[in-house]
């Protein structure tokens, strides 16, 4: 109430990671993790009701964790995801300098919330009603749609966004997405690392490894096709750290989503009206936490050559592009929008 | 050289790069303004928030449970230990007792169930309540005003109807004591502790409502303390709690202690007896006023206070035809005595 600044934020909401970027200029990501201690012990120690992003991973042991928007999806009824997703939006607006209780510095916050395409289809009305009341004025998209106007790709372009639970596909051909536009798979991230896990621990049986690491090395290691380097991790064995070549693995197992990426993009490639199938084909932008795994881009195109050909561009930035494309839409919006999307 | 190649086609570049420019920025706004109408859709598709379903065992009702039952199981209270035998009396052999106990015992967070209810540890009437001291609350003041309408504030109003209803209690023989007597801003925090330390035996705050987006409805409402699902009433706690002086952290500790409190029955059962006195005392001059029920909120001064404490919006001055009720005396001193009889019903089944 001090100030009568409008503050204009894009948020980000993904399933691994969220990212907020304000008209203030301040910019931050997080893991997507909300926790609650699990008991009075837990409380104690922490001294904290509830923990978010890597500090929620590190302490996950003494915390019921909560991954809000696990698959792409707020599963509904589930008042511990709602609550989630709140929290988490509170997190990130409070480290661009919005107060915490929900009351704001800045008179009127309003925020774009880009969240997973599927998230949107499915259950849009519980999500507007999930995060009501945390900000002035609220408008949801998809991702990839914010992702698309950010980057001012609105024409003959395909999004493929690559995240931790969806890989999400959109066709952009100047309106707003529809249903025949998009694609969601479930084979992103999270099903990379299931597979990893399985592979690791079916070669080294021994080996005392968790999910969270897993995830840890797939991240620094992840390509398909050609190896970079080799990748060598450390586990404890019986106990005893070792090291573990996991290169094969990992190929292997960031290879499995290459069928089904590829399957469903020539799909919605060949639903373009004719004339327009080479641009979209030479405007493919990956985006995602999964355009970091090396060589994918190329993968992608050699598949897009029996086509014809095409080019698939890889976001540099890829973690503030969605948050970003957010920003532009709040941005660009009328106040008269605004105002009737009051939350 | 590039340049020399720019000028080459100079023109043509130009308008053609002119040309997507605009038709870009054009695709852009037609876009947005797709987004937007898409969002503005969503929310007419919303199903009327106001209409409140019962609270029924919803899933709110797991954390306070469990937290009811932690302390329980290391208790071995008797209701606990008996709800856990239940099935043993069904079961035929022992040995199929002792995994029901074991599992119910470690759950941390059991399912819905239908035991959940009848583990609720005391009854009310385990605790015959002599209401002596009762601790009247007027929302808002001084700098914050609360709802308003026009030069109408709810501050003024609640202090009035609350000093009305302090005399018809003393009158009735009760102790009374109030958190405010002027025009003055006392943080929800001071609010609870002048309560706390009073030794009040019962704690009624009074607010009056005011809707944005309900006009034409009007009605009446009693809180308790509770988890809410409701994203509004979320909203409308954190506008009350607005001045109290607590973090969210202290709050969450607050009401973590609380929603396993047993308090929480009583202040359930006084809610129930104003709202039901408010609505029948007021309805006779106001057909169209609508019973909003008795609802459970997070609101501070129902959090920090250590007695049976509730909250009560006994009007609406977002709807005019109320707010010129409001504005009315009688009207004021009907609320009164309403809030009066809703105290001393509870009061009567106390004892």
């Amino acid at each position: 109430m001090a100030s009568s600044d409008v503050l204009h934020v894009g948020i980000d909401l993904g399933t691994s990671r969220s990212s907020i970027s304000a008209s203030n200029g301040e910019r931050f990501v997080v893991d997507s993790f909300v926790g609650w201690p699990a008991d009075m012990v837990a409380r104690k120690i922490l001294k904290r009701s509830v923990l978010i992003g890597h500090e929620a991973v590190t302490n996950r042991t003494m915390l019921d964790l909560h991954r809000p928007l696990e698959r792409g999806l707020l599963k509904e009824g589930s008042e511990k995801d709602v609550e989630a997703v709140r929290e988490l939006l509170r997190h990130l607006l409070g480290l661009v300098g919005v107060k915490k209780n929900g009351k704001v510095e800045a008179e009127n916050v309003r925020a774009v919330v880009g969240v997973p395409a599927a998230a949107l289809r499915t259950n849009k009305q519980y999500l507007r009603n999930s995060m009501k009341g945390v900000v002035d004025s609220l408008m949801i998209v998809s991702e990839p749609f914010a992702v698309a106007y950010g980057l001012n790709a609105l024409l003959h372009t395909m999004i493929i966004d690559i995240g931790a639970g969806t890989t999400d596909f959109c066709v952009m051909r100047g309106r707003y997405p529809s249903e025949e536009d998009q694609r969601t798979l479930t084979v992103a991230g999270d099903s990379i690392d299931t597979h990893l896990f399985n592979l690791i621990r079916e070669r080294y049986p021994q080996a005392n490894i968790t999910l969270f690491m897993v995830r840890e090395w797939k991240e620094k290691y992840s390509f398909v096709g050609e190896a970079p380097q080799r990748a060598i991790v450390t586990a404890p064995v019986k106990g005893v750290p070792t090291e573990l070549d996991i290169t094969k693995e990992i190929r292997t197992a960031c290879e499995t989503i290459l069928p089904p990426v590829v399957e469903t993009m020539l799909d919605l490639l060949s639903r373009v009206e004719p004339e327009f199938q080479e641009r979209v084909r030479n405007n493919i932008i990956l985006s995602g936490g999964g355009g970091l795994i090396r060589n994918l881009p190329r993968a992608l195109e050699d598949a897009l050559r029996q086509v014809g050909g095409g080019k698939v561009t890889y976001m540099e930035d890829p973690v503030f592009v969605g948050s970003d494309g957010g920003l532009a839409l709040a941005l660009d919006a009328p106040d008269s929008d605004w105002e009737r999307l009051s939350a | 050289m590039p340049s020399s190649a720019v000028l080459w086609f100079d023109d043509d570049k130009i308008g053609v790069c002119g040309m997507r420019a605009v038709k870009s920025d054009r695709v852009k706004r037609q876009l947005l303004r797709e987004a937007i109408t898409d969002n503005v859709e969503t929310m007419r598709g919303l199903p009327p928030q106001r209409v409140w379903t019962a609270p029924r065992k919803s899933r709110g009702w797991l954390w306070p449970a469990s937290l009811v039952l932690i302390p329980l199981a290391l208790l071995g209270s008797s209701h606990f230990l008996s709800a856990g035998r239940a099935p043993a009396t069904a079961a035929p052999t022992p040995a199929l007792v002792r995994p029901a106990f074991k599992a119910a015992a470690l759950e941390p967070a059991p399912l819905p169930d239908p035991r959940i209810d009848s583990i609720e540890p005391v009854k009310a009437a385990a605790f015959p309540l002599a209401v002596r001291r009762v601790v009247l609350d007027a929302g808002h003041g001084g700098t914050d005003p609360g709802a308003s309408a026009g030069p109408l504030t709810e501050k003024d109003i609640t202090l009035d109807i609350v000093e009305r209803l302090r005399s018809l209690l003393q009158r009735g023989g009760f102790d009374v004591v109030i958190t405010r007597t002027d025009d003055r801003l006392i943080p929800l925090r001071e609010r609870a502790r002048m309560a706390n330390s009073s030794g009040g035996d019962i704690f009624v705050s009074v607010h009056v409502n005011s809707i944005r987006d309900h006009r034409i409805s009007h009605g009446v409402e009693t809180y308790y303390l509770g988890p809410t699902k409701d994203p509004l009433l979320t909203r409308l706690a954190a506008e009350e709690n607005g001045t109290s002086g607590y973090s969210i952290a202290d709050l969450r500790q607050l009401l973590d202690r609380v929603y396993a409190d047993v308090r929480r029955d009583e202040s359930h059962r006084l809610a129930d007896d104003l709202q039901q006195q408010l609505f029948t005392g007021l309805r006779g001059n106001d057909p169209g006023l609508e019973n909003w029920g008795v609802k459970r909120a997070p609101f501070i001064v129902l959090v920090a206070t250590d007695m049976p404490a509730v909250l009560a919006e006994v009007g609406c001055l977002s709807n005019d035809r109320e707010a010129a009720m409001l504005r009315r005396p009688d009207y004021r001193q009907q609320i009164a005595e309403a809030l009066f009889h809703g105290i001393g019903a509870y009061a009567r089944k106390g004892t």
